[in-house]
């Protein structure tokens, strides 16, 4: 299968800190692929790399086997790529519908048109907001669209956030935490959520998560990393009985 | 009283349990209807204005003068409220757009439509390049940019030859094409600007624009994210925003056929603009408008009295931001809003209210490092 | 030639320094960018003038009565205008310091009239001369004054309680009020030390620029950008600021022509705010989001 995102030898640094050190992975086409590691591993700092949002000390990205380092992070939509944050981060003034349809910002029709509501702007407009209530009423969003985002639960924030990240008709989604803060009927919900993109959609997924029973019974393919470097990778169940990975973990939550 | 109501709502209808989208995007479509006809009555009053008996020349002339201060503060609200960047040197904008038309009707004899175009279109366009410039800036260092802009274009004008410091330049009586304009003619024209400023406004502030600006003050983060070309909306939002207050200043120039750096040189008149949009309301259409009466009139009342009135000013301001920080327009709207918001809820729209403190998304935030 | 420029240009610069700093100090401890700094020296200018000119008073005896008033204006200005709305965001702070603008702007019009008054003290016209380069004896006292100000700032805020609590304040709201520091006292504290600072810019300049109710207006611009120079945040990146803007102005205007030299300012702004927006002696802010 080919290779949808990758990344070789990721360094970054905060000062004294070296967040990332030499990460590689690679993300095949159409599979869930977890990425794993104690709290401060640098999982997020290697997503933030991974989309554009921290520039590299070190490495290359590649998506699709083009490298994508002279990319803004704008751009990474076009590209067919979307995240969620770990912390929540939501247009906490507007309404859910209103979050959703932004993540379908580039497929709009060009500013100019837009905004002088050209025939062409407005059909599209009608027909994104029809496929942003699709995507809530698969989140079981429906009934939020017309909530401001601030005053919905921390749970369906984090809904809120991946509807927006689907929104942009993404091929490969970055999540980071999805299911963190959520309780276990929400955890479950969420789970068969991803597993739907995937199956359904065909969206590779890689995805950032602390609770192991779901990273084992979604991922088909898992990174374990620790201190910013690559600690061990495999199938799941491989995984769990890595002697590295337990004493990572060990002492940490598992 | 807000809360009362709420609980009104909840006990005798509490959320419908069937969702059912189509009745609350009908009503909306309902206030929308009734927004519209508000605002017809409004310009058709406007329309009628100068043909009321006993309406003379100058009357038309002040009303003008308020329009065209709406136009400016209109201009600097696409900025302030809907993309949260603050400018204080749209009086640069104002200049740059008076200045153009001023020197294109002096030397080329060209009329006022030529002048609206070629002056918005200049402002706008250093409005691009101001974009560009103060691209990495927001919040304070912004304000302090765009005031040195102001400044910067005093300066100019003041000091370059051609734009005929404090003597200033004379201007022709107001043409269109050909036909000569008095005061009343000029008032429609500034009319008919300030309907098609609003409703592009109004059209843009409902697109994937006015979406994208919104995007960007409320998260920038989110909306980079969501692949909003942080660079090219923020120049977008500066050159409409200047495009728009320079038309205004391209009227400011013609309306007393005379400009010099006596007014466009004064950089508190940036910052009065700066004024109308706080006072009115900015992210509200009708801010502007209510603001720019607000500048305008009170120290039109209160000639005899300038300094009494300046005074007047700040107390009005400083209460204002105190009492009503969403702005004068906010206040008054907000009989209308209740009411509204008590059919949607009705409707199912919006019922939920702010979470409880201890379930919000920054205690249950798992992570205490704070990155994208 | 070149001396001179540089001279008098730090001359000027020092005014600026003074209006500069009083903005990064409220700034920092309040959020508030204070349009109204100028108008407090403008006040105490005015105020001046009355002292020496109805009250028959001495320049020495003047200047602390004048210092005070001000201080007062500025305790006055945190109490009732800034307090109700202190915890707003920075755009509503802003603009109420240009209502306060606009007050005392009106009321000195309305009491003292719109044209330019001659300040009843001035400086012996004499030029001194020091090292070759002229100088004229106002500007060299005002040096005097302004430098004098900077040491009395250095030792409040190093050694002083108020001084020390001033910059905890500044670090960390929060954290300060915690530690047990009377944070709403700080921050009338903060606005006295601008009507202090104003008081002297103001009484300094008179002397050199008329007084009118617009006579800050320049003076404060330039203090902005100076205070940009220290990213709104650092004292002495303020000072360095308010100097270069003082002596590359006198520069520009004397090599260049005097059309210039209103403009260097924001050439300066522009060219800094371009490739170095947190200043060029700022530090990078901690962000919380
Ligand atoms: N902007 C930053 N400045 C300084 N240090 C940072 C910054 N961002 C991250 N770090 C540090 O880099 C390291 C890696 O952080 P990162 O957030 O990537 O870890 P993580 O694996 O996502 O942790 P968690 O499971 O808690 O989310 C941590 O030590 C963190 O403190
Ligand atoms: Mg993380």
């Amino acid at each position: 299968m080919a290779s949808h995102l990758k990344c070789e030898e990721i360094t970054v640094r905060f000062g004294g800190v070296v967040a990332c050190d030499g990460v590689s992975l690679d993300v095949e086409e159409g599979k869930i692929v977890g990425l794993i590691g104690p709290n401060g591993a640098g999982k997020t700092t290697l997503f933030n790399v991974l989309s554009r949002f921290q520039e590299a000390d070190a490495g290359e990205v590649y998506l699709r086997g083009q490298p994508v380092n002279k990319n803004s992070t704008s751009q990474m939509v076009n590209l067919g790529m979307a995240r969620t944050f770990q912390n929540i981060n939501l247009f906490a003034e507007q309404t859910t519908l209103d979050n959703i349809l932004i993540g379908a910002h580039h497929l709009c029709a060009p500013p100019l048109q837009s905004m002088l509501w050209m025939p062409q702007a407005r059909a599209v407009e009608r027909e994104l907001t029809d496929r942003a209530v699709e995507i809530a009423e698969m989140l079981n969003l429906e009934s939020e669209l017309d909530n401001l985002a601030k005053n919905l639960p921390y749970g369906l924030q984090k809904r809120v956030e991946l509807a927006r990240a689907l929104a942009a008709k993404p091929e490969i989604i970055l999540l980071d935490e999805p299911v963190a803060g959520c309780n276990e009927e929400e955890t479950e919900e969420l789970q068969n959520i991803i597993a739907r993109l995937n199956r359904e959609l065909g969206i590779t997924v890689l995805l950032v998560e602390h609770d192991m029973s779901m990273v084992m019974s979604i991922c088909d393919y898992l990174y374990v990393i620790n201190f910013g470097a690559n600690l061990a990778q495999g199938e799941p169940a491989d995984i769990q009985t890595n002697r590295d990975v337990i004493t990572a973990y060990l002492g940490e939550e598992v | 009283m807000e809360q009362r109501t709420d609980a009104d709502i909840q006990d005798q209808s509490p959320q419908p349990t069937k969702w059912d989208r189509s009745a609350i995007v009908r009503l909306k479509a309902r206030f929308e209807r009734q927004n519209w006809a508000g605002v017809l009555f409004l310009l058709a009053c406007a329309v009628a204005f100068p043909m009321l008996p006993g309406v003379e020349g100058w009357q038309a002339y002040t009303v003008a003068l308020v329009i065209i201060y709406i136009i400016a503060a209109q201009g600097i609200s696409v900025l302030v409220g809907f993309t949260g960047l603050v400018s204080v040197g749209h009086g640069g904008f104002l200049a740059i757009g008076a200045y153009t038309s001023a020197l294109l009707t002096k030397y080329f004899e060209t009329d006022i439509i030529i002048g609206l175009i070629s002056g918005g279109l200049m402002a706008g366009f250093i409005g691009f390049l101001l974009g560009l410039i103060f691209l990495r800036l927001s919040g304070a260092f912004m304000a302090i940019g765009t005031l040195g802009f102001a400044f910067f274009v005093g300066t100019v004008v003041n000091n370059v030859p051609l734009f005929e410091g404090r003597e200033g330049i004379s201007l022709p009586s107001n043409k269109v094409m050909f036909w000569e304009i008095g005061d009343i003619g000029f008032y429609y024209v500034s009319l008919t600007v300030l309907a098609l400023v609003t409703l592009f406004s109004y059209c843009m502030v409902r697109s994937s624009v006015g979406r994208a600006f919104m995007a960007l003050r409320d998260s920038e983060k989110a909306a980079e994210a969501s692949g909003v070309n942080r660079v090219l909306y923020r120049t977008i939002a500066f050159s409409i925003s200047a495009f728009i207050t320079g038309m205004a200043g391209v009227l400011n120039g013609h309306i007393v056929n005379y400009i010099s750096s006596e007014v466009y040189g004064d950089i508190w008149y940036s910052v009065d603009i700066l004024v109308a949009v706080v006072v009115g309301g900015s992210a509200v259409l009708m801010g502007p408008i209510i603001g720019g009466i607000f500048v305008v009139m009170l120290p039109f009342m209160l000639e005899e009295l300038a300094d009494f009135a300046f005074i007047l000013k700040g107390v009005v301001l400083i209460l204002v931001l105190i009492f009503a920080p969403a702005g004068i327009a906010e206040v008054l709207g907000r009989p209308i809003r209740n009411m509204r918001a008590r059919l949607l809820r009705q409707a199912g729209y919006g019922g939920r209210e702010p979470a409880p403190a201890e379930t919000t998304s920054v205690a249950a935030a798992p992570s205490q490092t704070e990155k994208p | 030639m070149l001396g001179q420029q540089i001279l008098s240009g730090l001359a000027t610069g020092s005014v600026y320094a003074l209006t500069a700093i009083a903005v990064v100090v409220v700034f920092r401890n309040t959020r508030t960018i204070n349009l109204a700094q100028g108008d407090f020296g403008m006040i105490a200018a005015f105020l001046g003038i009355l002292f020496i000119k109805e009250f028959d008073l001495n320049y020495y005896v003047m200047l602390p009565l004048v210092v005070l008033c001000s201080m007062a204006l500025g305790v006055l200005v945190e109490r009732i205008v800034m307090r109700p709305i202190a915890d707003s965001d920075w755009l509503t702070l802003f603009t109420a310091t240009l209502g306060v603008y606009y007050i005392l702007h009106g009321a000195a019009g309305w009491i003292w009239g719109r044209d330019t008054k001659a300040f009843p003290v001035t400086f012996d016209a004499e030029p001194v001369d020091i090292f070759g380069a002229l100088i004229s004896q106002g500007h060299l006292i005002n040096m005097g004054w302004a430098a004098a100000i900077g040491i009395v700032l250095f030792f409040f805020f190093k050694y002083t309680k108020q001084g020390i609590a001033m910059r905890a304040v500044t670090d960390d709201p929060e954290t300060a009020l915690l530690m047990g520091i009377p944070v709403r006292f700080i921050v009338l504290l903060t606005w006295g030390m601008a009507g202090f600072l104003a008081a002297f810019a103001g009484v300094l300049l008179a002397p050199i620029v008329y007084v009118s109710p617009e006579m800050m207006d320049e003076v404060l611009i330039k203090g902005y950008v100076a205070a940009v120079f220290g990213g709104l945040y650092s004292i002495p990146g303020a000072i360095i600021g308010a100097l270069m803007i003082g002596v590359a102005e006198n520069l520009a205007g004397g090599y260049l022509g005097s059309h210039f030299k209103t403009a260097t300012a924001f050439v300066m702004i522009v060219v800094l705010l371009t490739f170095r927006p947190q200043g060029l002696f700022g530090i990078q802010k901690r962000r919380e989001i």
